[in-house]
C-alpha cells in the first residue's frame, strides 16, 4: 500500500539514467556471465564480494539511499531500471535485502541515529543488511509477523520467535527485525552475532537467491524510533521492493524470451530452423506480448510511485502480479521450446526458470496481488 | 493562399481560427446505414466538406495543386486540433482517407482529376472488394478474374466481407489479370463502378444475428481502362499502400452495449456487472476480473510506451502487438462477463440485458480475432518482421498462379 506520497527529490537526470544502466550492463557482462553465476552460486555466501565492491563503486548498491547517507539518491524509476540489467544477468548479490529492502525500511523510519549508523555503510557496501519479516508461512502481511519483543529494562528489548525466507539472511551482518511487541510493530535491529541468534541458511530451489531462517532465543535488540505507523514504513520499503523485484522480473524474462528466439534461429530439425514452424513462432509471438507487457507494467508502477500518483498502489499491485506471471510463463515455455537441450543441467534455461519461480513467491504470490489490485480498483 | 513553408505556427493558427470562426456551424446528425454500418451522408454534411476542401484544409500535407497546403506533419497537426476543437469534421483526410490517398498515389491522371475532390467531398461513396471466399488468410489468392476487352475490363467473379456495398458508388477491387505468374504478380487494383446491372449485393447474417457485411457477384461487370490504379498486374504493391493507410486509422470500434442499456461509468464494467450480480465477493470470479483487467491496463501501458518510443524516433516492436492483445482482451472480458452472469447468460432478447450484452460480446471478439488478419497470422508477422524468425516455406511462392493447388 502506498502511503508516502511526498514528491521524490531525485539527485539523477535522465542522462544519468541511461549511463548508469549502460554501464552496469557492460559490468554485468563482464562479471555476471553465465560462468560467473553458476561459480557464485555454488558458494557459501552466494555472491561475490568483489563485483559486490564494483557495484557500490558505481553507485548501485547506494541506488536509493539519500546523498545525505552516502547514497546516488535516486528513485523508483532509476531503481526499476537497473533491476531489468540484475534480472536479465542472474546477478546474485544481496542487492535486494540490502540496498532496498533495508536501506528503504531505514529512510522510511525516523530513527536519525540509526540512519547515520547503518545507511553510509549499505550504500558503500562494506555492511549488509536484510529485513526479517516473515514467519513459516512466507506471507508479508502484520499478520505474518512471528517475532515477538519484550522490554527488557531502559532502552533494552529481547526478541523471540523465528523469522524465516530472510533474503540474504547469512550474508548479512545487520538484520532490521519486525517484531511484535505488546499490541504493536516495531523495528529492531539486531547483529547475527549477537547472543540467542541462530542463523540457519535455507537449502533454496533458486539457487541464485539465498534465504535464510533466523531464530531468536531472548536475543538483545535495538529499538529504531518511528514517529508515523511501523507498518506504514514497512510497506514504503516493500513497494520499492516490489518494483526492484517487478523489474528483475521484466529485465529476466527479457533475456529468456532473446535466448530462446536465438535458439529457434539457429537449430534445424526436419531440414528447417524450427523456428520457422509456426508451433514454434506462435509460442514466440505470445511471449512477446507477455514479456513486453511485463516491461511496462514495471515502468509503470516506477514512474507512478516516483510521481506520487494515487494510483501507484494499483499500479505496483499490477505489476506484482503481471510480472511475476509473465516471468513464470516465458521461463517455463522457454524450456519447451528449446526441447531436450534445455533439460539439461548445463543449459542456462533452468536458471531463469527457478529464479521465475522464486521471484514469484518471494513477497507474496500472485493471487495475492491480484486481489489487492481489484481492491484498490475500489471493488 | 497559406505559404507553408514560411508560415509560422501562431499565423496558421490564427488562420484556422479565423475561417473556422467564420464558417462553421455544428450539422445534423448522419443516419446509420443499412445494419447499422455502410455509407452515409447529408446535404449539409457535403456542403460541409465542399467549404473545407475549396478552403484548402481537407488535406493540408497535401501538394497545393491537389488541395492542399504542402504543410510539414506537426503544422497539418494543428489544423487537425483546431477543427477538433469544435467539433468540425473533414480535415487531416491526407492521413485518414484511404480512398483518397490512394487515388492520389496511383489514379491515372484523367481519373484522379475527377475521383479525388469528389472522395475529398464525401461525394461518392466506397466499398471494399478484396477479400474472397477462396481467398482469406491468403488475399493473394484471389480468383476473381478482371479481363482487358478494347478500352475496359470485364471482372467476373465473388467478394465477400465488403461493407457498404449497397450503397457504394465505387470499390476498390484487387483482381486476377494474369494466371500464368505467380499469385502477387498477375493481381490488379481497380476502382470499380459499383451502380451497374452486372453487380450483385447479398447481406450477410452474422453470427451476432447482425448484418454489417455483404457477399458480392461480379457478372460481366465493366470497369474502364482508366480506372486502373497503378500498373497492370502491380496491384499488390497499390494494395500494400491501401492496406496501410487501412490499418493506420482503425480505431478501437468503441461502441455502446448492443442492449442500449447503459453500463456503469464510474467503475471498471466487470467490477459494476459483478457487483449488480451480486458475485462481487467470490474470491474465484475476483481473481478472474483482475486478470481481465489487467489485460486490458497492460495493452494501455504498451500502446502509450509504443508512442513514447516513437516519439524519440526509436521504432517500437510493441506496435504490431496490439491487434493480438485486443483479441485476448476482447475473448477473455466476454468469457468473465459469462462466468459472472452464471445462468443468467442462458437467456437473450431485451428483458435480459446483461445476457444479452455477455452473449453478443462472446461472439463479437471473432470479428477482431479472425477479422483484419486472424491471431494466427498476426503471430506469424510478430514471429517474422518482429523477432525475425525465418519465414514458413511457402509452397505457391514461386509457381504460376495456373498452377496452384486449388485451381
Amino acid at each position: 500500500m502506498v502511503t508516502q506520497r511526498e514528491e521524490v527529490v531525485t539527485a539523477i537526470t535522465a542522462e544519468d539514467r541511461v549511463a548508469l544502466t549502460d554501464s552496469l550492463h557492460r559490468l554485468l557482462s563482464d562479471t555476471s556471465s553465465e560462468t560467473d553465476v553458476r561459480r557464485t552460486m555454488e558458494t557459501p555466501s552466494g555472491y561475490d564480494p568483489e563485483l559486490w565492491r564494483q557495484l557500490a563503486e558505481m553507485g548501485v548498491v547506494g541506488l536509493i539511499v539519500e546523498e545525505a547517507y552516502g547514497g546516488a539518491g535516486a528513485g523508483p524509476v532509476e531503481l526499476e531500471r537497473v533491476m531489468e540489467e540484475a534480472g536479465a544477468s542472474l546477478l546474485c548479490a544481496p542487492l535486494l535485502s540490502s540496498g532496498v529492502l533495508a536501506a528503504g525500511l531505514l529512510q522510511a523510519l525516523d530513527d536519525e541515529a540509526a540512519k547515520t549508523r547503518l545507511l553510509p555503510a549499505i550504500a558503500d557496501g562494506s555492511r549488509i543488511a536484510t529485513v526479517a519479516l516473515t514467519g513459516a508461512k512466507g506471507g508479508w502481511t502484520a499478520a505474518d509477523v512471528a517475532v515477538s519483543a519484550e522490554a527488557r529494562g531502559d532502552n533494552a528489548w529481547a526478541l523471540n520467535g523465528v523469522a524465516s525466507f530472510v533474503t540474504d539472511g547469512r550474508s548479512a551482518d545487520v538484520i532490521l527485525v519486525i517484531a511484535r511487541q505488546l499490541d504493536e510493530l516495531a523495528v529492531f535491529e539486531i547483529e547475527p552475532s549477537a547472543g540467542g541468534v541462530t542463523v540457519k541458511a535455507l537449502s533454496t530451489f533458486d539457487h541464485t537467491r539465498r534465504l535464510a531462517e533466523i531464530s531468536f532465543d531472548a536475543a538483545p535488540a535495538r529499538r529504531l524510533a518511528t514517529t508515523g505507523p511501523v507498518w506504514t514504513a514497512v510497506e514504503t520499503a516493500l513497494d520499492l521492493a516490489r518494483i526492484a523485484l517487478a523489474g528483475d522480473e521484466a529485465g529476466g524474462a527479457r533475456r529468456a524470451l532473446e535466448m530462446t528466439v536465438d535458439y529457434a534461429k539457429t537449430r534445424a530439425q526436419f531440414g528447417r530452423l524450427i523456428g520457422s514452424f509456426q508451433a514454434i513462432k506462435h509460442m514466440a509471438a505470445d511471449l512477446l506480448l507477455e514479456s513486453e507487457s511485463a516491461i511496462s507494467a514495471a515502468r509503470n508502477a516506477a514512474t507512478r510511485l516516483a510521481d506520487g500518483a494515487p494510483d501507484a498502489a494499483a499500479a505496483i499491485a499490477l505489476a506484482s502480479f503481471a510480472c511475476a506471471d509473465a516471468y513464470s510463463q516465458i521461463t517455463a515455455t522457454a524450456i519447451q521450446m528449446h526441447g531436450g537441450i534445455a533439460f539439461t543441467w548445463a543449459h542456462p534455461a533452468h536458471l531463469y526458470l527457478r529464479r521465475a519461480r522464486a521471484d514469484a513467491q518471494l513477497f507474496g504470490a500472485s493471487a495475492h496481488y491480484r486481489e489487492r489490485y481489484l481492491k484498490e480498483l475500489g471493488a | 493562399m497559406a505559404d507553408g513553408a514560411t508560415l509560422t505556427d501562431d499565423a496558421l493558427r490564427a488562420e484556422v481560427r479565423a475561417w473556422l470562426a467564420a464558417n462553421w456551424k455544428p450539422l445534423p446528425a448522419r443516419p446509420a446505414g443499412p445494419g447499422g454500418a455502410g455509407w452515409t451522408t447529408t446535404q449539409e454534411h457535403q456542403a460541409w466538406l465542399a467549404k473545407v476542401v475549396d478552403a484548402r484544409w481537407a488535406a493540408p500535407r497535401w501538394p497545393v495543386e491537389w488541395y492542399g497546403r504542402a504543410l510539414p506533419d506537426d503544422q497539418a497537426r494543428i489544423v487537425e486540433r483546431e477543427f477538433a476543437a469544435i467539433g468540425a469534421p473533414g480535415t487531416g483526410q491526407d492521413r485518414t482517407n484511404l480512398w483518397a490517398n490512394t487515388a492520389l498515389a496511383y489514379a491515372t491522371p484523367s481519373f484522379k482529376t475527377r475521383i479525388v475532390p469528389a472522395l475529398l467531398k464525401g461525394e461518392v461513396g466506397m466499398c471494399l472488394l478484396y477479400s474472397e471466399p477462396g481467398a482469406g488468410s491468403d488475399l493473394a489468392g484471389i480468383r476473381t478474374k478482371a479481363e482487358r476487352q478494347g478500352d475496359h475490363f470485364v471482372v467476373n467473379g465473388q467478394k465477400v466481407w465488403t461493407s457498404g456495398a449497397a450503397t457504394a458508388d465505387y470499390g476498390m477491387l484487387i483482381a486476377r489479370t494474369d494466371w500464368d505468374v505467380p499469385k502477387h504478380r498477375g493481381i490488379s487494383f481497380f476502382f470499380c463502378p459499383m451502380k451497374q446491372p452486372g453487380i450483385e449485393v447479398r447481406p450477410l447474417r452474422q453470427i451476432t444475428d447482425e448484418s454489417h457485411f455483404n457477399e458480392v457477384f461480379l457478372t460481366d461487370v465493366i470497369v474502364p481502362e482508366e480506372n486502373l490504379l497503378g500498373p497492370l498486374n502491380a496491384g499488390w504493391g497499390v494494395l500494400q499502400t491501401a492496406l496501410a493507410y487501412e490499418r493506420s486509422v482503425m480505431g478501437d470500434n468503441a461502441r455502446g452495449p448492443r442492449s442500449g442499456v447503459a453500463e456503469s461509468t464510474e467503475e471498471e464494467p466487470l467490477i459494476a456487472l459483478a457487483r449488480e450480480a451480486g458475485v462481487l465477493g467470490d474470491p474465484l470470479i475476483r481473481q478472474e476480473i483482475a486478470k481481465a483487467i489487467a489485460w486490458r491496463k497492460l495493452n494501455a501501458l504498451n500502446n502509450a510506451r509504443a508512442k513514447a518510443d516513437l516519439g524519440q524516433g526509436t521504432s517500437s516492436s510493441i506496435m504490431s502487438l496490439g491487434k493480438l492483445a485486443m483479441s485476448r482482451i476482447l475473448h477473455e472480458e466476454a468469457r468473465v462477463r459469462t462466468l459472472i452472469l452464471g445462468a443468467g447468460s442462458l437467456l437473450e432478447g431485451k428483458d435480459y440485458p446483461r445476457a444479452e450484452d455477455a452473449n453478443f460480446l462472446t461472439l463479437n471478439a471473432y470479428f477482431t480475432s479472425i477479422g483484419g488478419g486472424t491471431d494466427q497470422i498476426q503471430r506469424n508477422i510478430i514471429g517474422e518482421r518482429v523477432l525475425g524468425l525465418p519465414k514458413e516455406p511457402e509452397v505457391d511462392r514461386d509457381v504460376p498462379f495456373r498452377q496452384v493447388r486449388g485451381n
